[in-house]
């Protein structure tokens, strides 16, 4: 028993959450069953109910099922339609046309039409709103509405990334009579155009939508009521899936995995994402302005270890670049490889003969956060740097040390393109330009690429920057973390989604043996 | 205890929670971050900030908004969450609601086991009824919530499976499934409860058994159920009482990890979420609630005191 054998073990697990993500498991079973109640749990109440202020990943998950957003996000990061049927744009890249589906109905029966899609993201993009989508939709400059059913968008520079970027989780349709009366109404209400409709909303403890028999696709959705539940306890929502009560979890924390996975009935839900764990340089400020003292640091890290000790091994290491497998334009680059002999002499060339101190700054949520503080600060120790771990509340961190401190660890989730995460954290213009690294060499290939709608050339720029940045280290990047989750076997058609925040429960149907709920 | 005394009391329950609103109002003010960075968390860019905090009103000036937070409260009206954009009072009222559900289940289950529990320890005193009940109430005391009531979940929800594991049904909606979901929830506070109330019930009436009144009582010829009943419980009851007004407060507040577990989205979340967001409002709104609850609380107990003891005098 001693010599539980973890690696194995993890082989196992990762084998079968690899069969329970196969797309082919969904088409083996027979067409999906009409009818049925859902209950699925998660793990945070859901304060928002307007979809273009949605801020956490339960809120993201019932504005889905009760909006729809001009394209969705498919499993592959690709776009498909939603309510935009087909989509084109200019050969600069600088003005992309919409065409919508006809006959799209809001749930209050009115029509969805190119007129609500301007002003929607005319809400979208006027700061007053606060709306997160206004930096993630892309450089729109202005959108106007052609006809009934045609929706032009005019950019500010060539994106070749747009329908991809307005399948945002923000950027849901809603009607423009309830702009103009005032959003204030879509926080107790729910008028979209999404697969289910809204029949009760109480935030801390559940939401239920049933079936919208309106809905653009004949088929979909096969429920006819789904209930999304708010167990904050991992443990206690464990067990309610495991008694029955529950039929699915939305997110489990990899200390609930192993369990969940054993008990009969119930099937571990797993798949490799670009959510990750950083350690943030101030890439303008002694000692981290030195590329050579970053490099030393990342030349510390034993990348497999992190896995093992920030992710309980359900992740993969990452290369100090924010792209990984789960990425379309991900190139792959050596692992790199701890070195101490290497980083001691690259840090007494930037002149710390005796090594260095710093204080690394950890917000207290999530809980990984601390871990990869402390763990780091062991990796480093043998290179002669010592790092003193400074663990802070979550509100003071967002307060005082994110944006402005210059080491610190940052956590984010995998947004749907490499431009998305590149031009949020790592471009001299980055929304959040936590590292000030300002690489002109960068700047360029990123924006060379999101002008480019040659794919192979696209390929090329990318892997570019991801080139420049595992040899500059604006920031270490050690692990990814795998999402987590889990079913019941009678759950069918779901698939988990790398980008976290996408759900898609109108491909969901139970089978014959799930238990009939009210 | 005259009339004059009791609106004196209810008056200074009154100043108490005037107080307690400018003390918690000064301390969300020294709090580092607002409800608007918590609310755009990490999408906050300097006009995002600034849009929420016009929209939330926290652009005013800080004496501005008690001002009005005071007088909206004169009027009735807690405000609306600064988290969901709901009215704060009917949300809080309704939380409140839960918890003295769970409060009163698990105090109407405490006076059920932890008195005659008390008093069989006092009379078999240095028995093994005694120890028993002893050695199970020093655990009851010292094991924390959340360990008591994953162990609970495990058993009676995971292996057994008689009970739901976590989840809250209101009465109203599902009365049978409703009460199968308290179960557990209430099993968990009243074993602390109970600890709690039983010990002192004993040490209490231990005491009391070695006084010269019940003494005299028994060498009056007084049955021994007479001398129990009738002479010692009374005043040996009498520090429970205070006990239970405490816990009442406990029961209230304390039991936040409780309603996390078994996802009762009662008044001891609602608060600590309140304060992880910053949400002025709920703060304020929750911790006047809270309040009340303690003064009032106090208030009968020194009223049911007075009631029961002749001897102490008010006023």
């Amino acid at each position: 028993m001693s010599n539980f054998d973890r690696r194995q073990f993890l082989a196992t697990s990762a084998a079968l959450g690899g069969l329970a993500l196969n797309p082919f498991n969904a088409y083996a079973q027979a067409a999906p069953r009409r009818g049925g109640v859902l209950r699925m749990s998660v793990d945070q109440a859901v304060a928002k109910l307007n979809p273009l202020l949605t801020r956490v990943n339960p809120e993201y998950l019932v504005a889905e099922l009760l909006y729809s957003g001009l394209t969705r996000l498919k499993v592959d990061m690709s776009a498909e339609p939603d309510l935009a049927a087909s989509w084109s744009s200019t050969p600069d890249l600088l003005e992309w046309t919409f065409v919508l589906r006809r006959g799209v109905t809001f749930h209050d029966g009115s029509a969805c039409t190119a007129a609500d899609v301007v002003a929607t993201f005319e809400a979208i993009l006027d700061a007053k709103t606060a709306s997160p989508a206004r930096q993630n939709v892309g450089p729109i400059a202005k959108v106007r509405a052609k006809d009934d059913s045609t929706v032009i968008f005019t950019l500010s520079a060539p994106f070749a990334d747009l329908p991809v970027t307005i399948a945002y989780t923000n950027a849901k349709i809603v009607p423009a009579a309830v702009i103009k009366a005032g959003l204030a109404r879509l926080d107790r209400e729910a008028i979209g155009t999404g697969p289910f409709k809204l029949v009760s909303f109480e935030p801390e403890r559940q939401v239920v939508v049933a079936r919208n028999d309106a809905y653009y696709d004949r088929a979909r959705p096969y429920l006819d009521r789904i209930q999304i539940v708010v167990y904050p306890d991992s443990t206690a929502e464990g067990s309610a899936l495991i008694s029955g009560d529950t039929d699915m979890i939305s997110t489990v924390p990899p200390t609930e995995f192993a369990r969940l996975e054993k008990a009969p009935g119930v099937k571990g839900l797993r798949t490799p994402s670009g959510q990750f764990c950083n350690v943030n340089f101030g890439c303008d400020q002694k000692p981290f302005n030195d590329v050579r003292v970053r490099q030393a640091v990342a030349l510390t890290i034993d990348r497999a270890a992190m896995v093992e000790f920030v992710t309980e091994g359900y992740g993969t290491p990452g290369n100090d670049t924010p792209l990984n497998s789960a990425y379309r334009y991900y190139a792959n680059q050596a692992l790199k490889k701890p070195d101490i002999i290497k980083a001691r002499a690259l840090l007494a060339a930037a002149g710390y003969p005796n090594g260095l101190d710093a204080t690394l700054i950890a917000s207290d949520r999530p809980r990984v956060r601390t871990q990869l503080a402390v763990t780091l600060r062991e990796m480093v120790k043998p290179a002669g740097i010592r790092i003193n771990v400074e663990t802070m509340p979550h509100a003071t961190y967002l307060d005082q040390v994110w944006k402005k401190g210059s080491f610190y660890v940052g956590f984010y989730n995998m947004q749907a393109t490499a431009d998305a995460i590149f031009a949020l954290l790592y471009t001299s213009n980055a929304a959040w330009n936590e590292t000030r690294w300002n690489n002109p060499a960068f700047d360029k290939f990123v924006n060379e690429a999101r002008g480019t709608v040659d794919d192979a050339k696209r390929r090329a720029l990318y892997a570019e920057a991801q080139k420049l940045m595992h040899a500059e280290v604006p920031s270490i990047i050690p692990v990814f973390f795998d999402l987590l989750a889990a079913q019941r076997d009678w759950v069918q058609g779901y698939q988990l989604h790398p980008r976290g925040a996408v759900f898609r429960l109108d491909h969901v149907s139970l089978a014959a043996n799930a238990p009939k709920r009210a | 205890m005259s009339p004059a005394y009791v609106l004196k009391r209810i008056a200074l329950i009154g100043y108490t929670l005037f107080v307690v609103s400018l003390i918690v109002f000064a301390i969300t003010q020294i709090l580092p971050a607002d409800a608007a960075v918590m609310l755009l968390g990490e999408n906050a860019t300097a006009d995002a900030l600034a849009a929420v905090r016009v929209q939330l009103g926290l652009d005013a000036p800080v004496w501005l908004q008690y001002g009005r937070w005071l007088i909206g409260v004169l009027q009735g009206d807690f405000g609306v969450s600064m988290r969901t954009g709901q009215p704060v009072g009917p949300v809080l009222v309704e939380a409140l609601g839960r918890s003295l559900l769970l409060a009163l289940f698990a105090i109407l289950l405490m006076l059920c086991l932890a008195v005659p529990l008390g008093i069989v320890a006092a009379i078999r005193r240095g028995k093994a009824t005694d120890l028993g009940v002893s050695v199970t109430s020093y655990i009851g005391v010292s094991v924390p919530e959340f360990v008591s009531a994953t162990l609970l979940i495990l058993v009676l929800a995971d292996w057994l499976q008689w009970l739901p594991a976590t989840g809250y049904v209101p009465l109203t909606e599902d009365f049978a499934r409703g009460l199968k979901h308290l179960v557990l929830p209430v099993l968990t506070v009243s074993i602390i409860l109970i600890a709690h109330v039983s010990r002192m019930v004993r040490s209490e009436l231990v005491d009391v058994l070695h006084t010269d009144y019940i003494r005299a009582a028994r060498l009056k010829g007084l049955s021994a159920r007479a001398v129990l009943f009738k002479h010692a419980l009374r005043n040996a009851l009498l520090p429970t009482i205070t006990i239970v007004a405490l816990d009442v407060g406990y029961l209230l507040g304390g039991v936040i990890v409780v309603e996390e577990i078994f996802a009762l989205p009662g008044i001891g979340r609602q608060l600590i979420v309140a304060i992880q967001s910053r949400d002025l409002p709920s703060i304020q709104a929750g911790a006047l609630i809270m309040a009340s609850t303690y003064a009032i609380a106090n208030f009968l107990a020194d009223m049911t005191y007075a009631w029961l003891d002749k001897r102490i005098q008010y006023g």
